[in-house]
């Protein structure tokens, strides 16, 4: 194979293999320290070669923390290490190493316990803490990623013998499958063998027999045999990271997020190798057996000069063979409970055993093997110590789920294409053959991860992503943290990068060896999505999260100047201007006038609109608002308030009725969907006959108020919209312009005015229609703010401003809006207990008695203390002063009374008045 | 020196027949419960039950924020007094709780949230809890990551801003706790679960009698109700309805980085809140789920949601990886307050529930007012406004637009 790519670890061009990962071209180019230690800054190396252990973490063009053995090269990129200074070969910050006597575990708990110390020690704590870097800033474009929504029958996870024989059974009986496999090829660990000598062509369908041969080729005969089938899509590289609530499996896959709905779940995840504990077992030279298996056969690396095997088969089994056959000489193979430390500074230089020091360059460990289960026990599989294992092996496996392979506990290529061609059948429905029950068995027997007790000298890492040794756990034991949850979050081991897949089996043993009891009465901690780690920006997916809504008259606004504000989802004309440089106050003042003085007009068209129809509808509204509609005459418009059961109001808008069985409501614009809900549930929940339709997005709506709004709207309508004929607080369908509109005579704003609403679709046209007919008239569109104002001056309430979660009617003044007298209404026992007690606050009206203009929010004091708030107050040209809204303390309530208003370190005097601040009598509005 | 000595924490004991107080939760209220009925009352012959391991339940699943910002009158001066037992917690219990006076960032990112700040500036002001709105330039000062441009659907306009607020290691502070009750002799009894609580006399005149629990049964005239996510459940054991829901809780965490975010930011608009541990680890915390539930599995949907608002802040953490997300849960009030009292209808049974999203912040106050009615019958005035009774009453205390979604 020859080099054709080429990557740049810190800025060093190095050659690389197309089918190299980072690691093994930097390994191949003489690289032996791929990283630094999170604590003691220990230099590490290679271990599982497998994206398991943290010790690989280097930063790959610009994005931190990526695993350099499972990232595949590409010509040009770019890789940096982290967490060292100045280099990886040598680092000043492993001096930490020397203080290690002084932190042991619990330190920081320990120590600064004054706040002072506390205040000195943290911020250098912090600094040194942490491993990658974030590169980017906010205004870097981030890569698309992507999330998709897939259905199949049957979801194989793992691409091993046993996920392909299951795969190709399933799809063999017609069942849609998908395969989801986290390597660059399929196979799983027949890839990493050097021969495999069994006949196995009985058991999977495959055009050509498979009689053994290299492991590589076993297992790309399988996938071939895999890749017949149409109905099976393969996932290649793809992490299935979590198995949530509805058979939801979530799965990376580089960029793309994709969510999965399987009717069946067969988990061949295998097994993953741990370390094996022993002193300065985190060298760089130590490595698993699996990884030194994965990087001699698949990337053809020789690994060192001479190796010492840690295992317990007596001629090392098939790892020792592949060495020698890599041209490694093995040095010796030493049995666990021999292995004394390794010694060396940055690399492997010798294994001390009991009886002699093996001079060595490489260490390999064959260790624990840990069923991948997570998956499963997601899935609501019990973990179950099996001792004869050494492993926690899955049971009580839901209905829908199934294991086959190695995770079930059972190593053998037979077994794991029986079971997982038995699991592909039962998933599709098939009937099993009669074979399949052949009990074909080669159970797993996994080494202890502790062999013997260890000297407390030195360090024998249980946790390579936190620094944590036995000795670590050992004290924290002594301490009382005994139980396998509260020494996971005392020493933090489980808790790093490697998410426990290392150190979890380990921190049992150790556990279980100081209780003396077996690891299954200690358990495992809770297997926590997602499995593998996943990136924000794949959750996150390409989607617009916050959707824009706007009005169909939102390009007119634009044009005519106008500043937006977001009200829920909506884009609304705050107020217009042709020189963004004028200052708020004036344009709306000018808005403002124009109302008051001439006419104006607001797209409405944000407002909730709900047509309610059906026999029962006034039932309906009687029962959910407080006030009565039943006896709403048709062509008249009422305000409408709803409150929950406490009496607390929800929401509030006006309901018109067209017909006697039909009503047409409008919301706050926040309110729509839960007013809706809140109808629909109400009217499901008693049987009653009414449809509820949501007409938001279907309807425009425009308020053209002011003294010659009639004048106006009389150009375009034949409407007799003369006062006797359309009095205030009622309504009609009509033509305007052309357009069938329903017109509401309403006054929110304190002017003679009408409410069109119309089909959407001619919004720009009436628009344009009411500015051009307004043009001799001087009208004006106003916005938002100059809305707040003009209801402000008519005292009229906004729901939500000027009430909170705890306001009723009778404290907002609103108490005329719930009918008592009513059989029940929804609220009435809250309102009535409301009524039965003296309030406690009060929402009031004041006049600021000098010329200052509080802030919305702004605090009411009595003695210097906080006991009420400003809701809404503005600068009335009116008054020529400042009114507003303010919640008090019912004893401070009573109009006349003078109130102190919190004004940056000052206090200004407002005093209470019981009427609206503009045409108390509410006269113009009926005109 | 301590340091390297390797005491335990807090001892085993046989369950005896009969305590002056059971507490039936072992975290962190339960524990300063017990702390304060010890240290400053001298009852000492206290349990504490606790039906999984010390601080399984919401204390050791919450976010670890300590504010004081809230929005009452009622709530300031409480939440205010806790921050402060929290600064001297680690001196008092000679164990460093890890409490990281970061500040506290309240993004707000409409006009209304704006206006429901600056209520909270203003309040926090006259009670002397430092708090101010503050404007993207100083936002962007201390923030400097944060995304203060035009891009975002909802642009930061203000924030408020809390300097004394921040974050915890909160396994510490039950640990700490766990500790100073047992060097006083109170027993915490872990995977001890309270099946029942025992009461005699007719309705009107019931009184607490003790607890039936798996290791048998104990005589106590006084039962304390500190479960948190399981309180209805431990209430209905005396008969108690309790007006309160629920949600569960999620959050996440991500792979440790370099120092870059100082302060705690909370969105009260795109719902999340994010700190960065001491050891470089982001902390993502999402809002109640939507529905109510008993689970404390994390969902997709909700780790999906917490991602994306996280990256509508701050968009360059695209590629940081998520470790782990969980879930608690939480029983909340309709008013987003808790009910720290007793009540009639039971003498001898007193609770401190209903902490919906906000307990943690309140541990050691509620604790300590609550040891103090318990030892005087008295209610200190920092929880009189938080009595069950203020819902037959018209009292409630009006919190949820500073607690239920700002933590």
């Amino acid at each position: 194979m020859t080099d054709s790519a080429r990557i740049f670890f810190n800025d060093e061009p190095i050659p690389a293999r197309p089918d190299d990962t980072v690691a093994s071209a930097l390994f191949r180019h003489g690289r032996r320290i791929f990283g630094r230690s999170f604590k003691y800054h220990r230099p590490r190396g290679l271990l599982c070669a497998a994206g398991r252990c943290p010790n690989c973490l280097v930063n790959v063009d610009g994005v931190p923390n990526v695993r350099a053995c499972t990232t595949p090269v590409r010509d040009g990129m770019k890789v940096a290490h982290q967490n060292a200074w100045p280099s990886l070969d040598f680092d000043l910050m492993a001096s930490t190493q020397l203080l290690g006597w002084a932190m042991p575990v619990g330190f920081y708990y320990k120590t600064f316990t004054r706040r002072w110390m506390w205040k000195l020690a943290e911020p250098l704590i912090r600094r040194v803490a942490g491993l990658g870097v974030i590169q980017g800033t906010p205004a870097d474009a981030p890569p698309s990623y992507e999330h998709l929504h897939q259905r199949a029958d049957v979801a194989v996870v793992g691409g091993g013998p046993a996920g392909l024989a299951a795969a190709a059974a399933a799809a063999g009986a017609g069942a849609q499958v998908v395969l989801i496999d986290d390597q660059t090829k399929l196979g799983g660990h027949l890839r990493f063998l050097r021969r495999i000598d069994e006949e196995i062509s009985d058991l999977i369908d495959s055009k050509e027999a498979i009689k053994g041969g290299r492991g590589n080729e076993v297992a790309g005969r399988l996938e071939a045999a895999v890749r017949e089938f149409p109905n099976v899509k393969v996932l290649n590289q793809a992490t299935a990271f979590g198995l949530y609530e509805g058979r939801l499996l979530g799965i990376l896959q580089d960029r793309r997020l994709i969510h999965l709905r399987a009717g069946k779940l067969i988990v061949a995840t295998g097994t993953y190798e741990v370390p094996l504990v022993f002193e300065n077992n985190d060298l760089p030279g130590v490595m698993l057996s699996s990884a030194v298996q994965r990087l001699i056969n698949v990337h053809e690396l020789k690994l060192g000069d001479a190796a010492a095997v840690v295992s317990h088969e007596e001629d090392g089994g098939a790892v020792a063979e592949d060495l020698r056959a890599s041209g490694v000489r093995i040095a010796a193979v030493v049995p666990p409970s021999d292995v004394r430390r390794v010694k060396g500074r940055r690399r492997v230089r010798s294994l001390l055993t009991r009886r002699a020091e093996i001079a060595c360059d490489l260490v390999v460990v064959r260790g624990p093997r840990v069923p991948d289960a997570a998956l499963l026990s997601q899935a609501g599989a019990k973990l179950v110590w099996d001792d004869e294992a050494g492993a926690f092996l899955p049971a009580s496996l839901p209905d829908f789920a199934a294991a086959a392979g190695r995770v079930t506990g059972d190593t053998s290529l037979r077994g794991a294409l029986i079971r997982g061609r038995c699991a592909g059948l039962e998933a599709a429905g098939a009937p099993r053959g009669p074979a399949d029950d052949e009990p074909f068995r080669e159970p797993l027997r996994s080494p202890a991860p502790l062999h013997h007790p260890l000297s407390r000298e030195g360090k024998a890492f249980v946790c390579y992503c936190e620094d944590q040794t036995v000795r670590d756990l050992e004290d924290a034991m002594v301490e009382g943290f005994e139980e396998i949850e509260t020494l996971k979050r005392y020493t933090t081991a489980t808790m790093g990068p490697c998410q426990g897949k290392m150190c979890q089996l380990p921190s049992i043993g150790i556990c279980a060896r100081r209780k003396d009891v077996a690891p299954g009465a200690v358990g495992t901690t809770t297997s926590r999505p997602p499995v593998a780690p996943v990136p924000l920006g794949a959750l996150a997916g390409p989607h617009l999260h916050h959707p824009v809504k706007r009005t169909p008259m939102h390009e007119l606004h634009e044009r005519f100047g106008c500043v937006w504000t977001d009200m829920g989802e909506w884009k609304r004309p705050l107020y217009y201007t042709k020189d963004k440089n004028a200052p708020m106050r004036a344009c709306v003042e000018a808005e403002y006038r124009a109302v008051r003085e001439r006419a104006g007009m607001i797209d409405l068209s944000t407002l909730g609109k709900l047509d309610v129809a059906g026999t029962d509808a006034p039932k309906l509204l009687d029962k959910v608002y407080t006030n009565r509609f039943s006896d709403l005459k048709v062509g008249r418009a009422r305000y409408a308030v709803i409150c929950d059961e406490a009496g607390v109001i929800l929401d509030d808008g006006t309901i018109s009725r067209a017909a006697p069985d039909r009503y047409f409501i409008t919301t706050t614009t926040g309110n729509i969907e839960f007013v809706q809900q809140w109808l629909e549930w109400w009217a499901a929940g008693t049987g009653m006959c009414v449809h509820v339709t949501n007409v938001t997005g279907g309807f425009a709506a425009v308020n053209v108020a002011g003294p010659k709004a009639r004048d106006l709207l009389r150009k375009v309508t034949k409407v007799d919209l003369g006062p006797k004929a359309f009095p205030y607080m009622g309504c009609t369908e009509g033509e305007v312009a052309g357009v069938p509109c329903f017109l509401m005579r309403l006054g929110f704003v304190g002017e003679t005015g009408w409410e069109v609403h119309f089909p959407a679709e001619y919004g720009e046209y009436l628009w344009d229609t009411f500015l051009e007919a307004g043009r001799e008239f001087d009208v004006w569109p106003f916005g938002v703010e100059a809305q707040r104002l003009l209801r402000l001056e008519k005292r009229h309430v906004i729901v939500g401003v000027d009430t909170d979660a705890t306001s009723t009617p009778i404290g907002a003044d609103l108490a005329w809006v719930a009918k008592m007298d009513k059989d029940d209404f929804i609220g009435k026992a809250g309102i009535a207990r409301a009524r039965g007690r003296p309030a406690r606050e009060r929402l009031v009206g004041f006049v600021l008695q000098d010329e200052s203009i509080p802030e919305d929010g702004s605090a009411i004091a009595r003695d210097g203390k906080p006991v009420g708030r400003i809701t809404s107050v503005r600068f009335s040209p009116a008054h020529g002063k400042a009114v507003g809204l303010a919640w008090v303390p019912a004893d401070m309530a009573d109009p006349g009374r003078e109130i102190d208003i919190h004004l940056s370190g000052r206090f200004a005097r407002a005093k209470i008045v019981a009427d609206p601040f503009y045409d108390p009598k509410g006269e113009r509005q009926k005109r | 020196m301590q340091l390297f000595r390797h005491d335990r924490l807090w001892r085993r004991h046989p369950i005896k027949p009969s305590y002056d107080v059971v507490i039936i939760g072992a975290g962190v209220h339960g524990l300063a419960t017990a702390y304060y009925l010890g240290r400053a009352h001298g009852i000492r012959k206290v349990a504490l039950l606790e039906k999984n391991w010390l601080g399984y339940g919401a204390s050791g699943r919450n976010t670890a924020i300590i504010r004081a910002n809230y929005r009452t009158p009622e709530g300031v001066p409480f939440y205010l007094a806790s921050l402060g037992l929290y600064e001297e917690m680690s001196h008092e219990l000679e164990w460093n709780v890890l409490f990281t006076q970061c500040g506290h960032l309240t993004l707000a990112h409409t006009d209304s949230s704006v206006n429901g700040l600056r209520v909270r500036a203003e309040t926090n002001k006259l009670l002397d809890v430092q708090s101010a709105l503050i404007g993207p330039e100083e936002i962007r000062r201390l923030v400097p990551g944060l995304d203060l441009s035009a891009r975002p659907r909802f642009p930061v306009l203000a924030a408020l801003w809390h300097p004394p607020g921040g974050i915890i290691r909160h396994d510490a502070v039950v640990w700490a706790y766990a500790r100073a009750c047992d060097r006083m002799g109170i027993e915490i009894h872990e995977h001890t679960e309270a099946l029942g609580i025992r009461t005699e006399g007719t309705d009107g005149a019931r009184r607490v009698t003790g607890v039936t629990t798996n290791r048998g049964e104990i005589h106590a005239a006084t039962v304390v109700n500190c479960t948190a996510g399981w309180a209805s459940t431990v209430s209905r054991m005396v008969g108690l309805d309790l007006p309160l829901v629920t949600h569960p809780l999620q959050a996440c965490v991500t792979e440790p980085l370099k120092p870059f975010l100082t302060p705690v930011i909370v969105s009260s608009n795109l719902h999340v809140y994010i700190n960065q541990t001491d050891r470089g680890e982001l902390v993502i915390g999402a809002e109640i789920d939507p529905y109510q539930c008993y689970s404390l599995r994390g969902t997709l949907p909700t780790l999906e949601q917490m991602a994306q608002q996280t990256l509508e802040l701050f968009p360059q953490l695209h590629s940081v990886r998520v470790l782990r997300q969980w879930g608690g849960i939480c029983e909340i009030t309709p008013d987003y307050s808790p009910i720290i009292s007793g009540t009639d209808a039971v003498q001898g049974f007193f609770m401190d529930v209903g902490w919906g999203t906000y307990g943690f912040k309140a541990g050691p106050i509620a604790g300590k007012c609550l040891a103090e009615l318990l030892a005087t019958g008295r209610a200190n005035p920092l929880i009189e406004p938080f009595a069950l009774s203020r819902f037959s009453q018209d009292r409630l205390v009006g919190e949820k637009a500073a607690a239920a979604v700002s933590h």
